[in-house]
């Protein structure tokens, strides 16, 4: 039966070419589209280099503190005293990434400067985070301890600073008339894993900011890894009920506010949360109501096609009907069809996307942001194709098994 | 006419309904885009109020200066007279985070009498900040050095906010009380709009204070003109001299130009994608329009052979098909404009009512051509029905 309605359907797109064409632009077009859009969101909500353990991290990003008699607020990244102090405390901690937020710097080398945006990091943020090592090794809890000038590069600044493909390892960088000893050298970070891009990792016991004075807000961001994923939303209470014990530093505020998120949580929080709200469903209804928006257009173009293109086969459905064709058999007929259009569009689709993914990464608008099909990119598009069919071909469906028998067949 | 033609489509009104609605969703996006559009080109035409060509921002980490404020003080003057006098330094000022194309914003209220105008973006700067960035004054003075030792702390402040203010008035001279009124500054100039947010972003309100001593140690922030003698070599001399001052804390030297252009980037590229995304759109809805139309008229045939049998002209049958789907987009623009003009009336955004207007008026005519291209094929196909052909397949 199947097959049937596959070769009427290719017989039908034959027929009138301009109309399939039409079909078919308006399918892939805005398969295009969305398939971009996942892919790029899927960069902020997915595992993603180096960043491998998200099923049983948490993400410790802002500190909020609040006077709610007067309204106002004091928002900025945590301190290293709170993680240090109150954070690893907690029993459900397995380990802990703490990085600063990157602060650029110039280097000059042979007349040319480079920007670099360095970061102080803990010993342990290098087992929480798997960065790739092109060459060379982290540094680890005896370099911090004995505060060694040491610094871990991105190949991006190898590239730049001692010249590419260069073995950098031993060598030394010279940032802020700081000259620090190359131990090893790692792959590019996309810019969109705010809290992880950087051209350049130094022990945090080098910095001669006071990194261990008393207070909550600083400019630290941590990752919690939990010994198992099922741990994760224990230690998210946990995390919650030690923060409701931690002192306030003065008087001008009565509340303070932070939150061990999930890295989607941490993300929306940033853009449409604030201290007490994730701000996730407000950020999903966002984007739902954005798809919506966009899918409208080419969703009632796409019925108003279909159904003059089956008022033109209203003769067929009128003999199929005087035969015996029942409403419903019909309406999954013409379901089917459009299915496999927009199959068809669906796959053109893919193509065009992946040739604009393809110009995304090459243009490089976001620093090192690297754009993939991944499996899950390709099943939410498909998704979104099915659907996208589903509603351009009920509403026509229903209309043509709604024809009048006579009718039809005094049409021709 | 036009009732006859309403009736003929009142006939077919379950098709035209979906027409109606595609017009109706594309002139909602249409006007979107056309109000950015609109919005973004009326700020663009505003000069630019700053020369930013060969303009350094060099930001530095303070923890090494003394916070003593006799000291600082000190050696923020010293460390001035020094850059001045390098050969490749024009001029030199202190500046607070949000000069112009930076990231930060500092905004703060004033009150005049009993009115309060909020958000006013406040500037702190130094006494050659003009000079670097080459503003324009259109009325009184910048700071002289002397106004430190005035009894009311003089302020500059630009147009926008004069005008809200003081509409025509001469604001020289004026007093603001600032947002509790615990003290009081003296208006001394008026400068023209500097559009700190890039090309295509209004300038807001904006005032300039003087930096006095009680800022100067939490400063980190040094604005400079250069000559064209300052190359490479020369920026590399400079950051080992300010590394040196500053006891090798963290030093960056940026180009204010290299600014401009980020800032101008992040207006610029989700417009672009809006574009691209709303062309595309369009192209669609065209497709779509054309198709739709061209099928209704080869269904029409006999209808159309029949009148051109009882001596209808060519240019009447295909003038007909064309002022149908007019009167279809007019219905639609009706209903379209009905929700566009909400946009002014309630003040939904923070933006001039004319920048509607001119994007209901460009999108209206968007429209009309686009109807009008897509039926102006199908409409001259339908004039070249022979009648005897068309009659004879009945």
């Amino acid at each position: 039966m199947l097959k049937n309605y596959f070769k009427i359907a290719i017989a039908v797109l034959k027929r009138r070419k301009f109309f399939t064409f039409i079909s078919l632009f308006g399918i892939s077009f805005t398969l295009t589209v969305i398939t971009v859009a996942v892919a790029f969101l899927n960069k902020f909500i997915n595992e993603d280099y180096p960043d491998y353990k998200r099923e049983r991290s948490l993400y410790v990003g802002t500190m909020e503190l609040r006077n709610s008699k007067e309204g106002w607020l004091n928002r900025s990244d945590v301190s290293f005293y709170f993680l240090d102090h109150y954070v690893s405390k907690l029993q459900r901690v397995e380990k802990m990434a703490i990085s600063s937020g990157a602060q650029a710097s110039n280097a000059f080398i042979n007349n040319k400067k480079i920007v670099i945006e360095y970061k102080y990091t803990n010993a342990d943020y290098w087992n929480v985070l798997e960065y790739e090592f092109l060459e060379g090794k982290p540094y680890g809890v005896q370099d911090i301890e004995n505060a060694n000038m040491v610094a871990v590069i991105s190949e991006e600044t190898r590239d730049d600073y001692f010249g590419p493909n260069v073995k950098a390892v031993g060598k030394y960088i010279s940032a802020d008339n700081i000259n620090y000893r190359v131990i090893g050298v790692v792959k590019n970070v996309s810019k969109t894993l705010y809290n992880f891009a950087g051209d350049m990792y130094i022990p945090y016991t080098v910095s001669r900011q006071k990194w261990n004075e008393v207070g909550l807000l600083g400019n630290c961001t941590a990752v919690l890894l939990a010994r198992t994923p099922d741990d994760v939303p224990q230690l998210k209470r946990d995390f919650d009920q030690m923060m409701s014990k931690v002192p306030l530093p003065d008087k001008e505020f009565d509340k303070a506010f932070s939150n061990a998120d999930t890295y989607f949580e941490s993300v929306t929080r940033r853009i449409t949360g604030d201290g007490e709200n994730s701000g996730q469903n407000k950020a999903i209804g966002l984007l739902l109501a954005l798809l919506t928006i966009f899918l409208l257009l080419p969703t009632i173009n796409l019925v108003s096609i279909n159904i003059t293109r089956i008022m033109e086969r209203s003769s067929e459905i009128g003999v199929r009907k005087a035969f015996g064709a029942s409403s419903s058999t019909l309406v999954y007929q013409f379901i089917v069809e459009n299915l496999i259009l927009t199959i068809i569009g669906g796959i053109l689709g893919l193509l065009l996307s992946s040739i604009a993914i393809y110009f995304i990464n090459h243009a490089d608008l976001i620093s090192n942001m690297r754009l993939t099909l991944s499996p899950a990119v390709l099943a939410y598009s498909l998704l979104a194709c099915m659907l996208f069919g589903l509603l351009s071909g009920v509403y026509p469906a229903w209309r043509m098994s709604r024809l009048n028998v006579v009718n039809a067949l005094k049409a021709q | 006419m036009f009732k006859h033609l309403y009736k003929l489509m009142w006939n077919k009104r379950k098709q035209n309904f979906l027409l109606l609605s595609e017009i109706l969703v594309s002139f909602l996006v249409i006007f979107a885009l056309f109000s950015f559009l609109v919005y973004y080109f009326q700020n663009y035409q505003k000069p630019k109020g700053l020369d930013y060509e060969r303009v350094w921002t060099v930001s530095y980490d303070n923890r090494q200066v003394s916070k003593q404020l006799d000291s600082a003080r000190l050696f923020y003057d010293d460390l001035e007279r020094s850059l001045k006098a390098m050969p490749q330094i024009r001029e030199v000022a202190y500046t607070s985070a949000n000069f112009p194309y930076s990231q930060s914003v500092m905004n703060t209220n004033v009150s005049l009498g009993d009115k309060v105008i909020n958000s006013v973006n406040r500037y702190v700067s130094g006494i050659d900040y003009h000079k670097v960035l080459q503003m324009n004054l259109t009325e009184g003075r910048w700071f002289y050095p002397e106004d430190a030792a005035a009894a009311i702390k003089p302020i500059v402040i630009n147009e926008t906010l004069k005008a809200e203010a003081f509409g025509k008035q001469s604001a020289v001279g004026r007093l603001f009380d600032n947002h509790d009124k615990t003290s009081r500054r003296r208006i001394v100039g008026v400068v023209q709009d500097v559009k700190v947010e890039g090309d295509y972003l209004p300038s807001g309100k904006a005032m300039y204070t003087p930096l006095d001593t009680t800022d100067i140690k939490w400063n980190s922030f040094i604005l400079l003109k250069v000559t064209e003698a300052a190359d490479a070599n020369f920026e590399g001399k400079l950051y080992k001299y300010l590394g040196q001052r500053f006891n090798n804390e963290r030093v960056e030297i940026t180009y204010m130009k290299d600014l401009r252009t980020a800032k101008n980037e992040v207006t610029l590229i989700p417009m672009i994608i809006f574009m691209i995304v709303a062309g595309f759109l369009i192209i669609n809805v065209a497709l779509g329009l054309f198709g739709v139309l061209w099928y209704n008229i080869n269904r029409r045939r006999s209808e159309i052979g029949l009148r051109r049998a009882i001596g209808a002209s060519s240019t009447s049958v295909s003038g007909q098909l064309v002022s149908e789907s007019l009167i279809l987009a007019t219905l639609s623009i009706i209903v379209g404009c009905f929700f566009a003009l909400q946009f002014p009336l309630l003040h939904v955004f923070d933006v001039a009512a004319n920048v509607y207007l001119y994007a209901i008026l460009l999108t209206v005519l968007f429209i009309y051509l686009l109807v009008i291209a897509c039926s102006v094929y199908p409409g001259k196909q339908a004039a070249a029905i022979h009648p005897a052909t068309a009659l004879h397949e009945e």
